[in-house]
């Protein structure tokens, strides 16, 4: 009995205690096939504007909701194509707390400007008129679903969803094309010097997707206990908030786990931690965090940012010390 | 002849003496006696600024007026270089907000052009205009306002209702009061609010004068005492000292990650590429003066200061001693080289910002949609300052410092996201 026990741990231990983890097997496995949904999925939303842009089409809402879970599954990887010519940021530009989204659609409604006409132009306009949010805005949001300039809002419905389409090729066809080989090829004059730096990358990654889905995601809506800010929500109108947690954390489960490959009980305690958190947002039930002003769901989604918050601890504290490397500087340091 | 030999002894000496290993000690040293006289010097031009401000009130005119600008704008000089000691130093970090804070929802505090709108679904206070009312409703609660003081300023309406945007004191108040609403969109030109905003009896426009002198009056007292505080928290015996030396590596990390936060999540992402992807001229640092190339500029030159060990002060003296680059340099001379290099490259960017605004070429036209030279000149600035984040980190990991880089900083720890 004992015997078996013991023989199958040493069965078990060389695959997971000697895999360091692999850059390129995280390419292959978790990064590629997050970039190529996100083109699948933008190519048939285009297609739907196409074929009806009207904001309460069903097939259209349908496709901007797989779209934009494919890119909330995609958008802790914020580094390399991404980056390049503002990608990510033109498809989702949030938080957006100055109201920069419906200011830029009110402007280009009210004007009819000529550059949504196609969606090359249209690249020159402001991020907070691009992307997944400007097009929520325009889907599900009163101010922009009326009779008013209703077959410029079409045009712009198609423009921008093309641009989506676009945004999300170019970021697919890059990683193909050159950012793979970037990442798992480092050199001394190479972008990234050594395995560490590109580990370091893969950390600063799944560091800064808990960082925003604790305190842009839930900390937003929370607010404080006097003043909860259920209208902070993200995507609340086309009730997409709480998915954004658990799309989120479903990805940067899926990387942790890869990152701690060489520690079986380190990968083992992330995948608890991420369990735990995944299991309180499912018994919340609530949507669009409107709980957050009622004080005993807002305890529950305060518990759930406790249980994000534990995450990144023990990704700072005991998986970058396991992979050697910290997390660096993320584009959310600074206020 | 007596001057010669010793003249020569000492250059024999400095010549014999073997390049002493700079110690982590001396380092850190150095860097609280850079903040220390950069604190001051922003405490000094301060208080012209705050002479300045007592001409105009009690002299309004064009030319105190312009006088009270240009002392402004001098003051922005040492300040923005400070900024490098913000990130990385909690007792920095959580005062900061008292006196630069940004953007502001500048209707609370005065009168705005129709254009600004009223109250938004984030701020139901952008609007309020303290200034012409000496008595409202914030929270539920009746407020007296009739007389504007300090206390007035920083305890009832800064980040009044938990709004952020509701920066009720600091340099970017004071410049709202001095200079108006930049109402040029991307054209060029600053704020042009008329010196009778300050004028007295009939002469007054737009209302208010006296309350409006009033506010300028505290707020500027407030930036005094509120500086006055940081140069001594930084002065020989001073809190942000003390707790800078208490741990040597803490320390260290603590310079590095604020050059590391203020040229990337800060600098490169909020204040200047967001601006550029939002084609937004209100996303300008400085927007009603103008001023937002040398922002940018002076952040640049702070954290070269830091790792290079050496600040020119107002009054033109340097300041210097061992520097984080000669302890790097013992390390790993070529990425002692990489860093100067990096930071010396970050700065020209910035600098060509600084040099085409100055010659004409104002920030908010760069962030007009299609304007492509300005796009180029201000992501040049972007892509510096997040290659030398790049090395940062290098010298980070080769400092063996990574443990401490990421706990031990405010900035780290709590941050709010970028684009708050």
């Amino acid at each position: 009995m004992t015997r078996h026990i013991l023989a199958a741990a040493l069965a078990l231990t060389p695959l997971a205690a000697l895999s360091a983890p692999s850059t390129g097997q995280i390419v292959q496995e978790h990064i590629l096939p997050r970039f190529e949904a996100l083109t699948e999925t933008a190519d048939i939303l285009a297609q739907a504007a196409q074929d009806d842009c009207q904001p309460a089409s069903a097939p259209l809402r349908a496709a901007y909701h797989d779209a934009f879970d494919a890119w909330i599954s995609a958008s802790h990887l914020r580094f390399g194509p991404t980056e390049v010519d503002d990608r990510a940021f033109a498809l989702a530009f949030w938080p957006d707390s100055r109201g920069a989204t419906p200011r830029v659609l009110s402007g280009l409604i009210a004007a009819e400007d000529p550059v949504a006409m196609d969606p090359e132009d249209y690249a020159e306009v402001s991020i907070a008129g691009r992307g997944f949010y400007a097009l929520e805005a325009l889907l599900f949001d009163d101010r922009f679903t009326g009779d008013d300039h209703a077959e410029y809002r079409c045009t712009l419905v198609q423009t921008i969803t093309a641009d989506i389409a676009q945004l999300s090729a170019d970021i697919e066809q890059d990683w193909r094309d050159d950012y793979a080989e970037v990442i798992t090829t480092p050199g001394p004059d190479a972008p990234y010097r050594s395995d560490e730096e590109a580990l370091q990358e893969l950390l600063r990654a799944l560091s800064q997707g808990l960082q925003l889905t604790h305190d842009s995601r839930l900390g937003r809506p929370l607010g404080s206990f006097d003043q909860p800010r259920p209208m902070r929500a993200e995507a609340r109108r086309s009730e997409r908030s709480a998915r954004h947690v658990r799309l989120s954390l479903a990805a940067l489960r899926d990387l942790a786990l890869y990152l701690a490959a060489e520690d079986d009980a380190l990968a083992q305690r992330l995948g608890e931690q991420f369990d735990t958190a995944l299991a309180r947002l499912d018994a919340l039930a609530d949507p669009t965090f409107a709980g957050v002003a009622d004080p005993q769901t807002r305890l529950k989604i305060e518990v759930l940012q406790q249980d994000v918050n534990a995450i990144r601890d023990t990704v700072q504290q005991e998986l970058g010390p396991t992979l050697g490397v910290a997390a660096g500087f993320n584009a959310l340091d600074g206020d | 002849m007596p001057i010669r030999p010793i003249a020569l002894t000492a250059v024999a000496l400095a010549l014999a003496t073997p390049a002493f290993a700079a110690t982590p000690e001396e380092v850190l040293d150095t860097y609280a006696d850079i903040a220390a006289a950069n604190y001051a010097d922003s405490l000094t031009t301060a208080q012209t600024l705050q002479t300045a401000v007592e001409a105009l009130i009690a002299d309004p005119s064009a030319e105190t007026m312009n006088a009270a600008r240009a002392a402004w704008l001098a003051a922005r000089v040492p300040y923005q270089q400070t900024e490098v000691f913000r990130f990385g130093n909690a007792i920095v970090d959580d005062w900061e907000g008292k006196v630069n804070a940004w953007p502001l929802d500048e209707g609370l505090i005065d009168y705005v052009d129709a254009s600004y709108g009223g109250p938004s679904d984030e701020n139901a206070l952008a609007a309020l205009n303290v200034i012409a009312n000496p008595t409202f409703i914030l929270s539920g609660e009746e407020i007296d306002a009739t007389t504007i003081t300090p206390t007035l300023l920083e305890e009832t309406l800064q980040e009044a209702d938990g709004i952020e945007a509701n920066v009720a004191t600091g340099y970017h108040a004071i410049e709202f009061l001095l200079w108006g609403q930049d109402l040029n969109g991307h054209a060029p030109g600053a704020g042009d609010r008329p010196w009778t905003d300050y004028a007295t009896g009939d002469d007054c426009t737009n209302g208010n004068c006296d309350r409006r002198a009033d506010y300028l009056s505290a707020a500027t007292d407030l930036l005094i005492s509120d500086l006055d505080d940081m140069a001594q928290a930084w002065a020989e015996g001073g809190e942000a000292r003390a707790e800078l030396m208490a741990d040597t590596d803490a320390g260290l990390s603590a310079i590095l990650t604020g050059m590391g936060s203020l040229s990337y999540g800060e600098t490169a992402g909020e204040r200047m590429r967001l601006g550029v992807m939002l084609n937004d001229p209100e996303e300008e640092h400085s927007c009603f003066a103008d001023n937002t190339h040398n922002d940018h500029y002076y952040n640049g030159v702070g954290i070269q200061n830091v790792y290079l060990g050496e600040y020119i002060r107002a009054d033109g003296s340097l300041v210097s001693g061992p520097s984080l680059s000669d302890l790097v340099a013992e390390t790993d001379a070529a990425l002692d080289a990489e860093m100067q290099s990096k930071l010396k490259d970050a700065v020209m960017a910035l600098s060509r910002i600084k040099h085409a605004a100055e010659a004409g070429f104002a920030y908010d036209q760069m962030l007009e949609r299609g304007n492509d030279a300005g796009e180029a000149l201000i992501m040049g600035g972007v892509n510096g300052l997040i290659d030398q984040t790049r090395s940062i980190e290098r010298v980070i990991a080769a400092l063996n410092l990574d443990g401490t880089a990421i706990e031990g900083s405010d900035s780290l720890d709590a941050p709010d996201a970028v684009f708050q």
